[in-house]
């Protein structure tokens, strides 16, 4: 009894010639292109004893909708226009001098730098937070996503495909 | 259909559209505020007799006046609003809603019929749940204190 003429291997693997493929540019970029591909900066962060009347005048001062808030590295919060409409403006005489750790919305959905964009973009509709931490994979604060730094990635994608 | 073609092809009125709060100009701005608080909308939108809009007052406009003058809140909503309303109509395609913020730096775009009339609000959060819809697969929400992907167990 002789060898076979042609011996095939023990195990081909199904899967080795797969390759993703995408109805369009946009697809694909919300796929693969990681988060670091929207704008994440610059974005400002306070301490949790900071008092609201602080916090809600560095929001209109810096023109930004959102402040992180953080205990160094740790983000523990965050404080939006979303929050000076639920918990400040019509409370605001007896809550100003009260730390922001009162009012913030707290343990924020975050994606990690890794995520993709798809990510971003499905934490702010699903979820319905409009303001996304993006943190690296040890916790450190790298920057915030909002829809219109979203909606800016969307547009120049858009526009060059 | 692909994404580019769905939002140069699919119109307005394919997004959940949103049902408005409406102020009429003279209404007190803290009134407007409770409204806003209870529907869980970020805007209203001011309207004339007709329901046709002749301004916008946001949740951003608010932080800035609780910074600047908070008794400003007693004030009508024509002295505190933004006089430009950025519309689109039903029929428009949804790229219309994307160009609309963009270009006017808002989260907010009113849905107006053929008459002018306000028949729903839409911006942002509309469009980023058209969008999601294409891309299910992407879902993926977690929370401060989760472990990162390379420490979690199993796939």
């Amino acid at each position: 009894m002789g060898q076979p003429e042609d011996k095939k291997p023990d195990f081909e693997d199904p899967l080795s010639d797969y390759s993703e493929t995408y109805a369009d540019a946009l697809e694909q970029a919300l796929s693969e292109e990681p988060v670091t591909a929207i704008q994440a900066q610059p974005f400002a962060s306070v301490s949790p004893d900071t008092p609201i009347s602080a916090a809600v005048e560095l929001l209109s001062r810096l023109h930004v909708a959102c402040l992180l808030v953080a205990d160094g590295d740790k983000l523990l919060g965050v404080f939006t226009d979303r929050d000076v409409l639920d918990r400040v403006a019509l409370e605001y005489d007896s809550v100003k001098d009260q730390p922001i750790s009162t009012v913030m919305t707290p343990d924020p959905v975050f994606v990690y730098e890794t995520d993709s964009t798809g990510a971003a973009l499905a934490v702010i509709a699903v979820s319905g937070h409009r303001h996304v931490p993006v943190l690296t994979l040890d916790g450190s604060v790298v920057g915030v996503v909002s829809p219109h730094r979203v909606t800016g990635f969307l547009q120049s994608v858009y526009e060059t495909t | 259909m692909r994404l580019k073609d769905s939002l140069s092809n699919e119109p307005v009125s394919r997004l959940a559209l949103r049902d408005p709060v409406l102020c009429l100009p003279d209404e007190a701005i803290s009134e407007a505020v409770s409204r806003m608080r209870d529907r869980k909308l970020g805007c209203v939108i001011v309207v004339d007799d007709e329901r046709r809009p002749v301004g916008l007052f946001t949740e951003n406009m608010l932080s800035r006046l609780v910074a600047s003058d908070p008794s400003g809140l007693r004030d009508k909503l024509r002295a505190r609003m933004a006089e430009q309303c950025h519309c689109v109509r039903p029929t428009d395609p949804v790229a219309r809603v994307l160009e609309a913020m963009q270009r006017s730096n808002t989260r907010f775009v009113c849905v107006v019929d053929d008459d002018g009339k306000v028949v729903g609000l839409t911006g942002q959060k509309g469009l980023m749940e058209f969008i999601a819809d294409h891309f299910p697969q992407q879902v993926m929400v977690q929370r401060v204190g989760s472990p990162p992907p390379s420490q979690r167990e199993g796939a």
